[in-house]
C-alpha cells in the first residue's frame, strides 16, 4: 500500500454565524489514491467547496488533519494547482495569456528558456497555441478556462484541484474540456480532485466519486467507477453500467434509500 | 484601412472642434471694436500673447510653474499610492488613519497655502509642499478604495500561488486597483494645477499665478488676459496628456469594457 496523495482524517469545519456555530463538515475521512481522478458530489450547500478550500490550504479545518503525501497541510502546498469555476475573475485581465501562465512560475527558479518552454508546452497541452499575446477577455469562456488549466499545468503539479471547472461553459465546450482534463491527467499522471454538481460528469471522469450528505456533512458513500479507460463521450455514456452508477449516486445525493432488492 | 483611420480622426476633430471654433470667432468679431479696457479685442490679446509667451517669459514664468506642478504632483502620486496601498490592505491601519485622512481632505486645498507659508516660508519648497499635500488626498482615497476592491477569487488564486504579501500587493492588488486609482490621479492633477497657481499668488515674483496677479494689480489687462489664456491652454493640454497616458496604461481595462 503506497502513501495516498491526500489523506483526509476526521476533518471538521465549523463557522461562527449569527445563529451560533454552524457545523459544515463533521468527521470527513477519505484517502485520495495517487494518480486517481476523484469527484466530490453532494446536494447544493452541503460543503463541497468548503472541503475543497481545506484541501487547497485556503482555509484551516476546525478539527482533524489533512496530509499531502504524508505531510500535514499548512497553507497551500507546493505542487498543488487549482482551477476555479470563475475563470473571468481568476485570470488577471491586465495580463496577456502568457503572462497569466507565467505568474505562478515566478516563485520557481527557472531560466528564461525553461519558463518559455513551460508556457508554450502548457498552451499546447490545452490546444491554445498562438494565443500567447491575447488578453483573457478577448477569448471565449471555454478558451479562458483552458488558459486557467494551462496556468495550473505550468507549475507541473502533482495534484490538481478543480472547483466546478465547467459550470459556466456551454454543453459542447464542456464535453471538450472534460476530455481535455482526462488527457491532461494521463499525460502528466496528475492526481485530480474535482468538485461538481453534475453527477454525469462525475461518473464520466472519475475513478472514484465521493458523496457528501447531511448537515453537517459526512461522507455518505464512496462509489468506485469501474468503467474502462480511455473513456469516450459516446461509448462510456451509453454503457449500461454508467446509467446504474449515475442512478446510485443520484439517490445518495438526494438522500434516497436504494430500492430494496426483491 | 489607414485612409479610414485618418477619416475617423478628422471626423472626431470636426465633432469636437466646431463649438470652440464658433465661440472663438464670435469672441474675435464681437470684441474687435471693444473700447472697454477690461475686455480688449481678442486680436490685441493674441498679439500680446505672442509677445509674452513666444518665448520671452517662458523661462521666467512658465518653467517654474511647471516645475512646481510636476514635482508636487509626482510626490503626491508616490505618497498617495504608497500610503493608500498600505491603508487599503490593512483593515487595522485603516481604522487608525482614516478619520485623520477624512479630516484633512475636507479642508479646501487652497486654504492651506497660508499655513504652509507660515511653516515653510516663501520659497518653491513651500509651493511644492502645498501642491503635493492637496493633490495627495484624492489619490490616497482612490487607492484605498481600489486596493480594497480586490475580489476574493483573485486573492484565493494568489494564495494558491503562495505569493508573498509584497508580491500580492504589487502584482495583484495594485494593478487591479489601477482603473480606480486613475480616477484619483485625474482629480489630483486638477487640484495640483489649481494649487500651483494659487500658491504663486502669495509672495512670488515668478510663475504664471504671480504673472497674472501682478498684471491685474497694475491694470495691465492685456497681460492678465494672456496669462489666463495660457493657463487655459495649459490645463487643457495637461488633461489631454493625462487621458492619453490613461488610455495606454489601462488599455486592458478599456478593451474589456468595450467587449462587455
Amino acid at each position: 500500500m503506497t502513501t495516498p496523495a491526500i489523506s483526509i482524517r476526521d476533518v471538521r469545519m465549523d463557522y461562527p454565524s449569527p445563529e451560533g456555530v454552524k457545523h459544515v463538515l463533521d468527521g470527513i475521512s477519505y484517502d485520495v489514491t495517487d494518480g486517481h481522478f476523484v469527484s466530490i458530489v453532494g446536494p447544493s450547500g452541503v460543503g463541497k467547496t468548503t472541503l475543497l478550500r481545506l484541501l487547497t490550504g485556503l482555509a484551516q479545518p476546525t478539527g482533524g488533519s489533512i496530509e499531502v503525501r504524508g505531510e500535514k497541510l499548512s497553507g497551500s502546498p507546493k505542487g498543488l494547482a487549482v482551477v476555479l469555476q470563475d475563470y473571468t475573475r481568476s485570470l488577471m485581465p491586465w495580463l496577456t495569456v502568457e503572462k497569466n501562465i507565467a505568474l505562478p512560475l515566478r516563485s520557481e527558479k527557472l531560466s528564461r528558456a525553461e519558463r518559455r518552454d513551460r508556457i508554450e508546452s502548457s498552451l499546447a497541452e490545452v490546444g491554445l497555441e498562438g494565443n500567447q499575446k491575447s488578453y483573457p477577455w478577448q477569448l471565449s469562456g471555454g478558451m479562458q478556462q483552458r488558459v486557467s488549466i494551462a496556468r495550473a499545468l505550468a507549475v507541473r503539479p502533482s495534484i490538481l484541484v478543480m472547483d466546478e471547472p465547467f459550470a459556466s461553459v456551454d454543453a459542447q465546450t464542456r464535453f471538450d474540456l472534460e476530455d481535455l482534463v482526462l488527457k491532461v491527467r494521463d499525460d502528466f499522471h496528475i492526481t485530480t480532485i474535482m468538485v461538481t454538481h453534475d453527477i454525469d460528469e462525475a461518473v464520466y471522469l472519475s475513478d472514484e466519486v465521493v458523496v457528501l450528505y447531511g448537515k453537517p456533512a459526512k461522507v455518505s458513500e464512496v462509489v468506485s467507477i469501474d468503467l474502462p479507460f480511455p473513456r469516450s463521450q459516446v461509448a462510456t455514456r451509453n454503457d449500461h453500467r454508467f446509467a446504474a452508477l449515475r442512478t446510485r449516486i443520484y439517490e445518495k445525493v438526494r438522500g434516497l434509500e436504494a430500492p430494496t432488492q426483491p | 484601412m489607414i485612409a479610414r483611420r485618418i477619416w475617423r480622426w478628422l471626423l472626431a476633430i470636426l465633432v469636437a472642434g466646431w463649438l470652440p471654433v464658433i465661440l472663438i470667432t464670435w469672441w474675435w468679431k464681437s470684441s474687435a471694436t471693444s473700447d472697454n479696457p477690461f475686455f480688449p479685442p481678442l486680436e490685441l490679446i493674441w498679439e500680446q500673447f505672442k509677445l509674452n509667451w513666444v518665448f520671452t517669459n517662458v523661462s521666467i514664468h512658465l518653467v517654474p510653474s511647471l516645475e512646481n506642478l510636476f514635482t508636487g504632483f509626482a510626490i503626491a502620486v508616490v505618497v498617495g499610492i504608497g500610503l493608500g496601498a498600505l491603508i487599503g490592505t490593512s483593515a487595522e491601519a485603516a481604522r487608525y488613519v482614516e478619520p485623520i485622512v477624512d479630516f484633512f481632505r475636507s479642508i479646501p486645498p487652497v486654504a492651506l497655502v497660508p499655513v504652509f507659508i507660515l511653516l515653510l516660508g516663501l520659497d518653491s519648497g513651500m509651493r511644492i509642499a502645498s501642491i503635493s499635500f492637496a493633490a495627495a488626498f484624492p489619490i490616497l482615497i482612490s487607492t484605498i478604495e481600489g486596493v480594497r476592491q480586490t475580489n476574493a477569487v483573485l486573492l484565493d488564486t494568489a494564495k494558491v500561488f503562495r505569493f508573498s504579501p509584497a508580491r500580492l500587493l504589487w502584482q495583484v492588488r495594485l494593478p487591479n486597483a489601477m482603473p480606480v486609482v486613475f480616477g484619483g490621479l485625474q482629480v489630483g492633477l486638477q487640484i495640483a494645477f489649481i494649487v500651483t497657481v494659487a500658491s504663486e499668488y502669495l509672495g512670488s515674483g515668478f510663475g504664471l499665478g504671480a504673472f497674472t496677479l501682478t498684471a491685474t494689480d497694475t491694470f495691465n489687462i492685456l497681460d492678465a488676459w494672456t496669462g489666463v489664456v495660457l493657463l487655459g491652454l495649459l490645463g487643457y493640454a495637461l488633461s489631454l496628456v493625462f487621458d492619453l497616458v490613461e488610455r495606454i496604461s489601462l488599455g486592458w481595462y478599456y478593451g474589456q469594457k468595450k467587449l462587455a
